[in-house]
């Protein structure tokens, strides 16, 4: 059994009529790259600010390393940047790590330097956090997250502001966390980013749960079959019966059915029985960027219709 | 305890390397010697001219005191009348009137002994520490509330409060060396006026010459009964502005507040109490009163006489503390901490 390093029950806030999160149910387990997507506004950085105790639930619970809710000792074992990374402007990049070091009592004056140079900020440490560019904001606040070197780090849109060559350098940061043997959770509307990183993955909107579970098993499961048959209204209805089988729909001359595509074999079989021919098949591996569109029913504004799992 | 000494240190790390508490700083110690280096200058007007009176009105309408059409009541100084020199006086003016006008100098100059060692007092030490201690105190908590707004919201108006928050330090913990950062920085602020005033007092002193006459020094006790007192009374007014911070959670409207009472309170009792007299029984229970009784009467707007007793204010003054403490505690404990707000 996986151990789990975050764990939540029907976690829930709301701030009066607006639900900000519903009855969340999530199990982080430790090591790996673990996404949590959703549109703006789905409630992810409400989430993370209720693991890290800024923000009270309304209802439900959580555990951070087995432990019931926060405590300064699990925080000790978190590093996070929760939206914009905020420091003191009056003070140099290395003067504000310095800082939070100390406050935290994590690690030694020698790992802000480390820390500085392994998000490429060396050269500007002792300039004022004020003159700092958004991305050079944004690499400061990495850095910060991993002050004391800490077993889950939490990351919330940590690639806002980067440059390509910046956004690729903090996807082989994350991968080189997870490959030390680090948890972290990454918040992110970035598909492609989250796809590329994550083995996996949670998936929010308006506040609720949609999915949750290994990105290749979503994926695997949320496949399509596009077929082209001798009876195409045969077809549909036979594959309707199959429990399997999703959905199935009539997309530009084909059959469309959602059904993972390793078990397109099973679909001839079941057509063939009922005098249904196939004339043409293409199973189709979906991204996670159309799986995401599947399962939250729309774009990336949250302002859509809510999918029915 | 080794968690709040931690973030007492690092706090100061980060407050010593803003301007604003280096230039409230020099503002405190700059408006402490005010009124030690007046005492001085008084001193020497007096001592040089054993003071001034002022010229009856049918004199000095012409001559070296025709200024009189201009606004100015025309004076002769005490000690040229005593000396017999009366060149300055107008060359028209009746002897009956130059009699009478040494005879007032005469009069005044019994008096100039006890002035002068009133104001030796002032700017010598320890008299002159209550002085500038006094002043201090009346400024000084205007600067504290634009300090105490400026350290706890600008956490709020960063965003820097969640940064800190998700480092594991703990609310209350952070809350608390937030005050006592502030009360600490007060109290050494106190004693740097102390420094000051003692090297503007070995100055003065050295340049006053001799003391007057028969002149005895105040007790250092009362020195020290000022230090504790300007020390304490900042105190209450401390956590009326942390409250109020932490309630708005924004520097600019937690010292508009904190300031805006100061002025607001003084304002309301001087109005009210013309009007109703059972106000006064209501103002002896409000803050700025309290912690001007407390302190001895140095408040603007504020007489020195009548009010609430010493008792009653540190009375009054701690119940304001332990109120305000408990609330800004209670607020910033169980509320939500937002991002960046701006403010």
């Amino acid at each position: 059994m996986e151990e789990l390093v975050i764990e939540t029950h029907s976690l829930t806030k709301r701030y009066g009529p607006v639900l900000a999160v519903s009855e969340l149910s999530l199990q982080v387990p430790q090591g790996g790259v673990f996404g949590l997507l959703g549109p703006n506004g789905s409630g992810k950085t409400t989430t993370m600010g209720m693991l890290l105790g800024l923000v009270q639930p309304t209802g439900g619970t959580f555990r951070l390393f087995g432990h019931e809710g926060t405590n300064p000792d699990a925080l000790r074992r978190i590093g996070a940047v929760v939206e914009t990374p905020a420091f003191y402007p009056y003070l140099s990049g290395q003067a504000n790590l310095r800082y939070f070091q100390g406050i935290s009592r994590g690690g030694s004056p020698k790992d802000v330097d480390r820390l500085l140079g392994l998000v490429g900020l060396s050269e500007r440490a002792g300039s004022k956090f004020v003159t700092y560019s958004q991305g050079m904001k944004q690499r400061l606040g990495i850095a910060y997250a991993l002050l004391g070197d800490p077993e889950l780090v939490l990351l919330d849109e940590p690639t806002n502001g980067l440059d390509p060559a910046g956004m690729a350098e903090v996807r082989d940061l994350i991968r080189q966390l997870a490959a030390t043997g680090h948890t972290v959770l990454l918040s992110s509307h970035l598909l492609h980013e989250v796809e590329q990183v994550c083995e996996r993955v949670a998936i929010l909107a308006r506040g609720h749960l949609i999915a949750q579970g290994k990105v290749q098993d979503l994926l695997r499961r949320q496949g399509v079959v596009r077929l082209k048959t001798t009876d195409d209204e045969g077809a549909t209805s036979v594959l309707s019966t199959l429990a399997w089988v999703d959905k199935v729909r009539a997309e530009g001359g084909y059959l469309v059915a959602t059904a993972p595509p390793e078990r397109a074999w099973e679909l001839t079989k079941a057509l063939a029985q009922q005098d249904v021919y196939v004339k043409e098949m293409v199973p189709v591996q979906v991204s996670l960027e159309e799986y995401f569109m599947e399962v939250t029913g729309g774009s990336m504004t949250g302002n859509r219709q809510e999918a029915s799992r | 305890m080794i968690n709040i000494a931690n973030l007492l240190r690092w706090e100061w790390f980060k407050l010593q390397r803003r301007w604003i508490p280096w230039i409230l700083l020099a503002l405190l110690l700059l408006f402490s010697q005010i009124s030690v280096w007046g005492s001085f200058f008084s001193y020497r007007s007096l001592e040089s001219t054993g003071g001034e009176i002022p010229l009856p009105s049918e004199a000095g309408s012409e001559g070296p005191f025709g200024a009189r059409s201009e606004g100015r009541i025309p004076t002769v100084a005490v000690n040229d009348l005593l000396a017999g020199d009366f060149s300055r006086l107008p060359p028209d003016m009746s002897p009956e009137v130059i009699a009478g006008l040494v005879a007032q100098a005469q009069q005044q100059a019994t008096q100039q002994q006890a002035q002068l060692q009133r104001l030796y007092d002032d700017f010598a030490m320890p008299g002159s520490i209550p002085n500038a201690l006094g002043t201090a105190q009346t400024f000084g908590l205007i600067l504290l509330a634009i300090l105490t707004a400026s350290v706890i919201g600008t956490e709020y108006g960063l965003g820097t409060l969640r940064s800190v928050l998700v480092r594991g330090t703990g609310r209350w913990p952070y809350l608390a060396v937030k005050f006592l950062t502030l009360a600490v920085t007060a109290a050494v602020a106190l004693l740097l006026v102390l420094g000051v005033t003692a090297l503007s007092s070995l100055i003065a002193t050295t340049l006053a010459g001799s003391p007057p006459g028969d002149w005895a020094s105040p007790s250092w006790a009362d020195a020290g009964v000022a230090l504790g007192k300007a020390c304490f009374s900042f105190i209450p007014y401390l956590a009326l502005t942390g409250f109020m911070t932490v309630l708005v959670r924004s520097s600019a409207a937690g010292m508009a507040i904190g300031l805006g009472y100061y002025f607001a309170e003084q304002i309301v009792v001087q109005l009210f109490s013309n009007f109703f007299d059972w106000f006064s029984t209501v103002a002896d229970y409000l803050l700025m009163q309290n912690i001007s009784a407390w302190a001895g009467g140095f408040s603007f707007g504020a007489g020195g006489g009548g009010g609430p007793g010493t008792l009653h204010s540190f009375l009054v003054l701690a119940v304001y503390t332990v109120a305000f403490g408990i609330a800004a505690f209670w607020l910033f404990q169980r509320r939500d901490i937002a991002g960046a707000s701006g403010g």
